[in-house]
């Protein structure tokens, strides 16, 4: 088994036990799993990283003991604008030398950016379908906003662990 | 190369979709709170289509409907004539039974045309010869006098009502048994006066008023109004204003009353003054 795909299962896996033994407040759910599809290698087709995160998302409900396809429900929209975030944020040369991202190359701001837009997508769908139209817009609001920031700031964590190797060949 | 990019994002839409599905299915049938709020989004939705939908087609067919509201509605008016003329004819009926006296013949009827703002006013009645009516009879009502039939026509009778100076009804007032004429005071619609009562009559107002009997138009004691205010007239007779229970102004049904004898009354009278 290659490294990085060791490391994305047990990043996953870390993702998991986050969401099973840490919650910390009502306002705040952490989730970094937008940040690891979007180191996933460029090349991957949009259908396959679709499917991944469909499966990726059954596999954290079904551990979370959670309500099976919510996370699916949120994660897939974020890999299927994955590709177009990628091209609005990096660029269309990323995507035509089929490069892999790189903190060193691409550089912090552009990281955060495509973050941003991927995780908010996420928190949006999730949060909205989890409130079942049980709590005020004022609560999700702000729990939106808190988990969108923190949530942004630990993807960054994972993003430059996932994309270590790349930063190694790079330099 | 750019159809190969539109079937590739087909595909890749249809695959979104495909799972957004899948996701969704599982989350209805696994959670209970989604399972609602999918129901009631889902109700809402159907609701909204199918609501603007039957709203578009009220629309188009907005004449259909307009044509049989126009029809139901003339079936209404008939009806609603139907119970009118109905409840008309009861009530012409209890005039009658109100009424009922072995000399006299009562002819319920309804009042076709009336004037009021003239001098001498006029009533026509829709009951004429054909219905038994006879000129020189008496027009009553659940309230009182009305008039004289002065003439007839087949269907219709036309008569004078109290609303005439020259028209006078022998009256009895309350329970002192004094008669007098009574007539119209020729300013309201429900006002009279009895006049040529003696001087010494000790007037009580509120007594009632009947019609005296003296008369071959009416009955006795059918109650005309109730005495007001008197005065002293020339120093030699009394006259007593009359608040009549019959106010022309609401006037509908009324009662011809037909006298039996009053053939005989009126031969028997012209014999008598022949002999003087």
């Amino acid at each position: 088994m290659k490294a990085s795909t060791l490391k994305f299962i047990l990043l996953f896996a870390a993702q998991l036990i986050l969401w099973n033994y840490c919650n910390f407040s009502q306002y705040l759910i952490i989730v970094f799993l937008p940040a690891m599809l979007l180191c996933l290698p460029i090349d991957r087709g949009v259908i396959r990283v679709m499917i991944l995160a469909f499966l990726l998302g059954l596999a954290a409900d079904f551990f979370e003991t959670g309500q099976l396809g919510l996370t699916s429900l949120a994660l897939v929209p974020v890999a299927a604008i994955r590709r177009w975030v990628i091209q609005l944020v990096f660029g269309n040369e990323l995507l035509a030398r089929g490069e892999d991202l790189s903190f060193r190359r691409q550089g912090l701001a552009k990281f955060v950016t495509s973050i941003l837009i991927l995780t908010s997508v996420f928190l949006l769908i999730y949060l909205w379908v989890d409130s079942a139209g049980m709590y005020p817009l004022g609560f999700l609001a702000l729990k939106y906003g808190i988990s969108l920031l923190v949530s942004t700031v630990v993807s960054l964590a994972i993003a430059f662990l996932l994309l270590e190797e790349s930063v190694a060949k790079w330099n | 190369m750019s159809g190969q990019k539109t079937s590739s994002f087909l595909v890749s839409a249809a695959i979104f979709l495909l799972l957004e599905v899948a996701a969704l299915v599982l989350l209805h049938s696994r959670s209970t709170a989604q399972n609602i709020w999918f129901n009631r989004a889902s109700h809402r939705t159907m609701a909204f289509l199918w609501g603007g939908g039957e709203a578009l087609r009220t629309q188009f067919k907005m004449e259909e409907l307009n044509e049989e509201l126009q029809a139901e509605n003339a079936r209404l008016q008939e009806r609603l004539r139907a119970y009118e003329l109905r409840e008309q004819a009861q009530e012409e009926q209890d005039h009658v039974a109100a009424g009922a006296s072995s000399i006299y013949r009562y002819i319920p009827a309804t009042v076709v045309k009336m004037s009021r703002n003239r001098v001498h006013n006029y009533i026509i009645l829709n009951k004429g010869s054909e219905d038994g009516v006879q000129p020189q009879s008496g027009i009553i009502s659940d309230r009182g006098v009305v008039g004289i039939v002065e003439a007839v026509d087949k269907h219709y009778a036309y008569g004078l009502t109290l609303m005439n100076p020259e028209m006078s009804v022998g009256a009895r007032l309350g329970s002192s048994e004094q008669v007098a004429p009574l007539s119209w005071d020729g300013v309201g619609t429900a006002r009279a006066v009895v006049r040529d009562l003696p001087p010494h009559y000790n007037n009580v107002p509120g007594d009632t008023v009947r019609t005296s009997g003296f008369s071959i138009f009416f009955p006795p004691d059918i109650p005309i109004g109730v005495t007001g205010d008197s005065r002293l007239v020339d120093g030699s007779t009394r006259q007593v204003d009359v608040l009549l229970f019959q106010d022309f102004s609401t006037l509908r049904y009324v009662t011809v009353v037909q006298n039996l004898a009053r053939t005989e009354i009126t031969a028997l009278e012209a014999e008598g003054e022949g002999d003087r």
